[in-house]
């Protein structure tokens, strides 16, 4: 009896610390506030929104636009902090994690993707899943694999989409009328009109993308990758694109004894008709550079049949973001017709649409099909029916790594 | 002008000795400046690069990136690049620039329009000579489109590969191009102020022009020549942004290579990429003493009059 009651009296204290624990867990993981509770509360606060600085087009997007409607609609004070790289927030997450820090943290909102989405997932640094609750969200196709997966991470609605960029291959519709529709028409038309195509030597980015479509190509599938896949198997596909480009090398412009050095070089090149084709990672470019006068009028754009790589970027929520629910109800502006409108204006910003004009009603559809993109730019339908995601990361650096040793340097 | 402030104990001059103290106020700042943001940033480089981590302190000092970077299989080849470019450039910069110097001293030593003209590659960067080259000399370029109005090549592919080629053609022009006003600036100077009347001497003394070239002009413009092609060379063995535009995607000249470490995705690259910026500073000081002591050398030994 007594050794009972003994017993009792410290299983409480520990039983009421356990609990304590346990709820405050659950509460950090689990209790994601509901849509009406968040915009109650959002009246008032002030959004700290740590995101990419380095484009004025965005920010005037940020700061015109958005910050203004915002507040008009809301009562929520928007604030863009400008950082060089979101990767040091991240790591600042990493180290208040460790501290415990678990309230009161300065970054309400993030501009991320790929690489430091997965870190932040890997080390439970978001606030979610709260990108299901946003009555917004309705508009998006989650059954999309380039927004279901970010760079092969799962989504799981722990961050809300916000636009997307998408390859397309550039050409000039008077030198080349018929342009190859696929990698293997591409290939084959390389070969067959040797010095006339190159690509920017990797790891630059645009050219590191158009080695991943060789990549898809030489595997033979794209979904293998967003799931689990073994080393060897990854060997084995990445020996076969260093094969394919190899092979393609002597037919390359220079014979593949070098490489442009960036796509604005590449664009050079093409436009001097040094090359016939060029491609790049943003869907509105070759109008925006017809615009300008650097590319002639008779440029257009093309997606292969079997998809061009497309990412997503996303805004996502700290752990320990001080104004979640303002946070929330931004997340869910930046989904919204009007504000995806306005930012794939090419005078505002022209970056494309994380919703699909299928999910809209009529006139939003309309709107958008009607919105002046530049005569080289592909509508929406079109370029969304013919997405490729992205593989994780990891591969990206390993072919990155194995191009330059075995392409360029024949190793 | 007041009496006192003429005095010759308050005029600096030459030959005047001037306190240390006075001499401390005076570099002091501009000293201070330069030992704290360039000597601070070596010596930071320097931490990074033999591997130091903060919090750890000597224990953590290796040389393994020095180590990986001189077994790099790249390392020579990149080295001899980096050398041919530098020493080439310097080598047809300084002989074109003697012979400049030489011919505007005897024809154009006053003329301001010749004086101009030299200027102009001083003053424009070498980014936008660089780009200026890849838009004259690129087989779509202007050069090569003047030369398929005029029939001399059938299209523009014939046109000889002049930029990011393996010679390395349109890199020495941008520099040979910069570099020889710049040193022949520093002759001209020189000869102005030797006067006539040493070369005169010789004439008399029954001596060619080229025994006067070569046992009077050149003793008196050697220090400057030799300042000047040090200089040259020390700059182009450093520079990145002309290989960097006109060179080959590999091998990569050296300032090139340490960029790209330096800015690879992957951070463990990055003391490495350190590394190789230190060898090219240690590569050019190494120069720079061996050529003094060459030098050194050659007068002691009576060898350069």
């Amino acid at each position: 009896m007594d050794s009972l009651n003994v017993l009792f009296r410290r299983a409480i204290p520990v039983l009421i610390v356990l609990a304590f624990f346990s709820v405050s867990h659950a509460e950090l993981k689990h209790s994601v506030m509901s849509w009406d509770v968040a915009v109650k509360k959002a009246k008032g606060q002030t959004v700290d929104w740590y995101m990419w600085g380095g484009s004025p087009a965005v920010n005037k997007y940020v700061n015109g636009y958005l910050a203004v409607e915002l507040k008009k609609r809301y009562d929520i004070l928007l604030r863009q902090v400008p950082v060089k790289d979101i990767a040091e927030v991240v790591s600042k997450l990493v180290v208040e994690k460790q501290a415990g820090k678990n309230s009161d943290g300065s970054v309400d909102l993030m501009w991320i993707n790929g690489e430091n989405f997965r870190t932040c997932k890997q080390h439970e640094l978001l606030y979610g899943p709260f990108a299901d609750a946003l009555p917004n969200q309705k508009y998006v196709d989650w059954t999309n694999p380039t927004v279901k997966n970010d760079f092969g991470t799962p989504v799981e609605a722990m961050e809300s989409p916000w636009g997307s960029a998408q390859v397309v291959m550039i050409y000039d519709s008077v030198r080349t009328p018929d342009p190859p529709a696929s990698i293997p028409a591409l290939i084959d038309w390389i070969k067959a009109n040797p010095g006339r195509f190159t690509y920017p030597a990797p790891p630059d980015f645009t050219g590191s993308a158009f080695v991943r479509h060789i990549f898809y190509h030489a595997a033979g599938s794209v979904e293998r990758w967003q799931g689990e896949y073994s080393e060897t198997e990854l060997e084995s596909a990445a020996a076969r694109t260093y094969e394919t480009l190899k092979d393609l090398k002597t037919s390359l412009w220079r014979r593949g004894e070098t490489y442009p050095e960036s796509p604005v070089r590449m664009n050079t090149l093409f436009a001097d008709t040094e090359i016939d084709f060029s491609f790049s990672y943003h869907q509105g470019e070759a109008s925006r550079n017809i615009l300008d006068g650097l590319f002639p009028d008779t440029v257009r754009t093309f997606v292969f049949d079997e998809g061009t790589i497309t990412n997503t970027h996303f805004v996502a929520i700290p752990y320990n973001a001080a104004d979640k629910a303002a946070a929330m109800v931004v997340a869910n502006f930046l989904l919204s017709p009007e504000a995806q409108l306005e930012k794939a204006t090419p005078e505002i910003w022209g970056d494309f649409p994380a919703i699909t004009p299928a999910k809209l009603s009529d006139d939003w559809k309309e709107k958008f099909v009607s919105l002046p993109r530049g005569k080289a730019t592909l509508g929406d339908e079109l370029l969304q029916a013919h997405q490729l995601p992205e593989p994780p990361s990891k591969i990206l650096v390993y072919l990155e790594k194995g191009w330059e040793k075995r392409v360029l340097k024949n190793r | 002008m007041t009496g006192s402030a003429c005095t010759a104990t308050s005029l600096p001059g030459a030959g005047r000795k001037s306190s240390f103290w006075r001499l401390f106020y005076l570099l002091g700042p501009a000293l201070a400046i330069i030992v704290l943001l360039f000597g601070g940033g070596l010596l930071l480089g320097l931490l990074q690069a033999v591997g130091h981590q903060p919090g750890q302190g000597f224990s953590s000092l290796s040389m393994h990136h020095f180590q990986n970077v001189f077994q790099d299989p790249d390392f020579m080849g990149s080295l001899g690049l980096t050398f041919y470019i530098s020493a080439t450039s310097t080598l047809v910069a300084g002989i074109t620039s003697v012979i400049l110097a030489l011919i505007l001293m005897r024809w154009a030593a006053n003329n301001r329009a010749v004086n101009f003209l030299l200027q102009i590659p001083l003053t424009v960067p070498h980014l936008v000579i660089a780009i200026s080259v890849i838009l004259l000399l690129a087989p779509s370029g202007l050069v090569s489109r003047l030369c398929s109005i005029f029939s001399l090549i059938p299209n523009s592919t014939a046109f000889p590969l002049l930029i990011n080629d393996k010679f390395s053609v349109g890199i020495l022009l941008v520099y040979i191009w910069k570099e020889i006003p710049f040193i022949t600036f520093m002759l001209l100077a020189v000869l102005k102020n030797m006067g006539p009347e040493l070369a005169e001497v010789g004439a008399t003394l029954n001596a060619t022009a080229f025994q006067r070239f070569r046992y009077i002009t050149l003793p008196i413009i050697g220090p400057s020549l030799g300042g000047g092609c040090l200089i040259v060379f020390a700059f182009t063995f450093g520079a990145f942004e002309v290989p960097y535009l006109l060179g080959r995607t590999y091998p990569l000249a050296m300032p090139v290579w340490a960029y790209k470490n330096y800015s690879d995705i992957d951070l463990l690259a990055r003391p490495e990429g350190i590394a190789i910026g230190l060898i090219i500073a240690a590569t050019v000081t190494f120069a720079i003493i061996s050529s003094q002591a060459l030098l050194h050398f050659g007068q002691k030994r009576g060898l350069s009059a």
